[in-house]
């Protein structure tokens, strides 16, 4: 009898739907609605390369110890340098990073002494070419500029 | 036609490498007598980068982010054994701290491991649920991955010697959090499955090896353990400090599927367990040990192997002195345990091939590497 | 890996004027690489590998039994290994199956030293369960040689023994299914050979089955 009452009145499915009622309270939403909200990566992410500057004047800190490009295991990594008479020390010419070959692994960055190339936490690094993938030193020091999208 | 009409004749069928349930490019020729299989071959390859061939062209340091990419669910574990391996080469030990923190983070792999493999295991066998809640949990054992280090999947997270990076602020705490958080999720899923009829039946019986069996065609971890090998390489050759650790080695008798099964949900309980103990006390110190810059280890040659979630994951590296492997060899458990998919699936049906496949918990990028 | 080897490659879209010095540049480093563990490593290894002798019950009764058979017995750091000839080897890894217990073949693999007369070196690890110890087996094989097969002792060297023979060519005699395992079925050459180049493919392959002029 009870067991008729309970089809009747369709028990079971009130006890499924409210499984599924209890689970849409807001807290339980992971959805990230992507281009509008960009997800927080952790701080020790690595994501895009970075030629770090100096930011008291502007002069870029890196050496040219080479130092990245022989710890690298794909070998993408080209530095270029001329030496400075003046001062004696070699002058950054060029930095090209090629990032399609890139793997992310963080040797370069464990390598560089002064820290000047840092692996961050941009994560956007799409490119509509292959080209768009070997940065330049500028491309390197200002860091990609993904297109924001308002919602 | 009608004699030949009622015969039965062998047919020739192609599973994969574009197959949902091979978990990756595996292809498998199945030789069917109506479903029932009378034979099977593997063909593989389809992700070969030559990994071992690469490794002699790197220097020991720089090999060490390929390793992730073998057995890219468990990255953890691979980079612990070739660290390992490439430490016993030049006779140094990991210093405590690192150790431990060593011991943490592939217990943690293990379990996200595992996870990943039930939730596409159920996912093959009709239980769609199962995988939702799996991946919920694994993102935050990737979570953890993916502060300490940077990354998620293809971590880098040891190097030959110890560690690159110290923890991060709260580390402890997360790890505390994710084992308490834990196990009533894996009572969760065996309320699940454990007792479902249809899960069950699909897999009592189903893909039976034995112990003997399983020796003879070398098949280790989960798999041996679930045929009742009491077998499991932290207790056989304790590494990097798992001798410390109070845990059990999970057995079952059958050595069919669901026992497999049992085993690898009672080896998540387990892990979570050796990371208690583990992050109660790590200590403090150092966590680089003592090596040089430029790795170059004394000829000779050595074979480390640990218990990787898949099985014993092996590393024989010979040196010639300088700083590069003459030859780095990978004993890849996922391709020796795929060997025995013909001896566990003859005289089943097809839909039991879908079944061990999956409960052999294969990486196609390890099998070919 | 390796996108940029091949200046001429169809594929691979030449990098911008102003980063002219960057392809010559790594294909240089690149091919500069291969060579140096090839004329530094041969000469040294086999003398200078620091094992000492391995004396134990095991080691005695396999050196009383197999006699000449075996070359050496010897250990370095705490890892046994024999040395057998090659025709002993077998009879060495079905002993140690059959009356010492060493029942799960942990890897067979092999190691190329092109310098020597002797070229290969094929090592068996086995694994014993009952007394929880692994022992390696050494060959010393000249190219050519057919060394048996081991799939009558341990079903599990029927893939290694296909992988062998897949990256070095080594043919097993005897073995039932000898084909390519990783490689295609027709792919020419050993790639893990020493003198197989890292950049080296098999061109007439590749433009066959792939359609495209280099896999570089």
């Amino acid at each position: 009898m009870i067991g008729l009452l309970k089809k009747i009145f369709l028990v079971d499915l009130f006890q499924g739907l409210f499984v599924t009622f209890r689970n849409q309270n807001p807290k339980y939403i992971y959805t990230e609605q992507y281009p509008a909200e960009r997800p927080k990566v952790a701080e020790r992410y690595r994501g895009a390369p970075r030629l770090n500057n100096n930011p008291e004047n502007g002069e870029t800190l890196c050496i040219s110890c080479n130092l990245c490009a022989l710890a690298c295991p794909e070998n993408l990594i080209v530095v270029t340098s001329e030496r400075n008479e003046q001062t004696k020390r070699k002058d950054l010419t060029d930095f090209t990073y090629d990032l399609s070959r890139c793997m992310f692994c963080g040797l370069c960055e464990d390598a560089c002494p002064v820290d000047a190339l840092e692996l961050t936490q941009d994560f956007e690094l799409a490119s509509y070419t292959r080209d768009g993938m070997i940065w330049d030193r500028q491309m390197l020091e200002e860091g990609p500029k993904p297109t924001q999208y308002k919602c | 036609m009608p004699d030949t009409f009622l015969d039965s004749t062998e047919l020739i069928l192609n599973m994969g490498p574009q197959h949902p349930s091979t978990h990756g490019v595996l292809r498998v020729i199945l030789k069917l007598d109506g479903e029932k299989i009378l034979g099977t071959d593997c063909v593989i390859g389809y992700l070969h980068r030559g990994v071992e061939k690469i490794a002699e062209n790197r220097t020991y340091t720089q090999f060490n982010p390929y390793v992730d990419r073998m057995d890219y669910v468990a990255a953890v574990s691979n980079g612990l054994g070739y660290c390992l391996a490439v430490e016993k080469l030049l006779n140094v030990q990991a210093p405590p701290r690192a150790q431990v923190v060593r011991v943490i983070l592939t217990e943690l792999n293990r379990i996200a491991s595992h996870l990943l493999w039930l939730g596409t295991h159920a996912l093959d066998i009709g239980a769609i649920t199962p995988v939702f809640y799996c991946f919920r949990e694994r993102e935050e054992a990737l979570k953890i991955f993916e502060q300490y280090c940077g990354a998620r999947l293809t971590t880098h997270a040891f190097r030959i010697g110890g560690l690159q990076y110290e923890t991060y602020e709260g580390f402890e705490r997360d790890v505390k959090e994710f084992c308490e958080m834990f196990p009533p999720k894996v009572d969760e899923y065996e309320e699940l499955l454990t007792n479902n009829r249809i899960w069950a039946g699909r897999l009592k019986g189903v893909g039976i090896l034995n112990g003997d069996d399983c020796k003879e065609y070398g098949v280790t971890g989960p798999v041996l353990r679930a045929a009742g090998v009491k077998w499991d390489l932290r207790k056989a050759q304790p590494y990097s400090g798992y001798e410390q650790y109070d845990f059990e080695i999970p057995t079952r008798e059958n050595g069919d599927t669901y026992d497999r099964y049992i085993v690898r949900m009672q080896e998540m309980r387990q892990s979570v367990r050796i990371m208690e103990q583990a992050v109660e006390g790590i200590p403090a110190g150092p966590i680089m040990g003592k090596v040089g810059k430029v790795i170059k280890p004394p000829v000779g040659e050595a074979y480390v192997s640990i218990e990787a979630p898949k099985g014993e994951l092996g590393y024989y590296v010979v040196s010639d002195g300088s700083t590069q492997p003459y030859r780095v060899r990978v004993r890849p458990p996922s391709y020796i345990n795929l060997q025995a998919l013909d001896k566990m699936v003859r005289g089943a049906l097809i839909a039991d091939v879908v079944a061990v496949i999956g409960t052999l918990d294969i990486v196609l990028g390890e099998v070919d590497r | 890996m390796a996108d940029e080897q091949k200046p001429g490659g169809s594929e691979a879209p030449s990098p911008p004027a102003g980063e002219g010095a960057k392809p010559p540049a790594k294909p240089a480093a690149d091919a500069a690489k291969p060579p140096p563990p090839k004329p530094a490593a041969p000469p040294k290894p086999p003398a200078t590998m620091a094992a000492t002798p391995w004396d134990s019950a095991l080691a005695r009764s396999v050196k009383e039994r197999f006699g000449d058979g075996i070359l050496a017995t010897s250990t370095y750091l705490g890892q046994d290994f024999v040395v057998t000839k090659p025709d002993s080897a077998m009879p060495v890894l079905e002993y140690l199956k059959l009356d010492a217990d060493f029942d799960y073949l942990v890897d067979i693999t092999a190691v190329d030293w092109p310098k020597r007369a002797e070229r290969f070196d094929l090592v068996y690890i086995v694994y014993s369960f009952p007394h929880n110890q692994r022992v390696r087996i050494k060959v010393q094989i000249a190219d050519g040689f057919e060394p048996r097969t081991a799939t009558g002792v341990h079903l599990t060297a029927n893939w290694l023994e296909r992988e062998v023979f897949d990256m070095f060519g080594i043919r097993f005699a005897g073995h039932p299914d000898l084909r390519r395992i990783l490689m295609p079925e027709d792919w020419q050459g050993y790639p893990l050979r020493k003198d197989y180049g890292i950049l080296q493919q098999d061109v007439r392959w590749v433009q066959e089955n792939l359609g495209i002029e280099s896999g570089q």
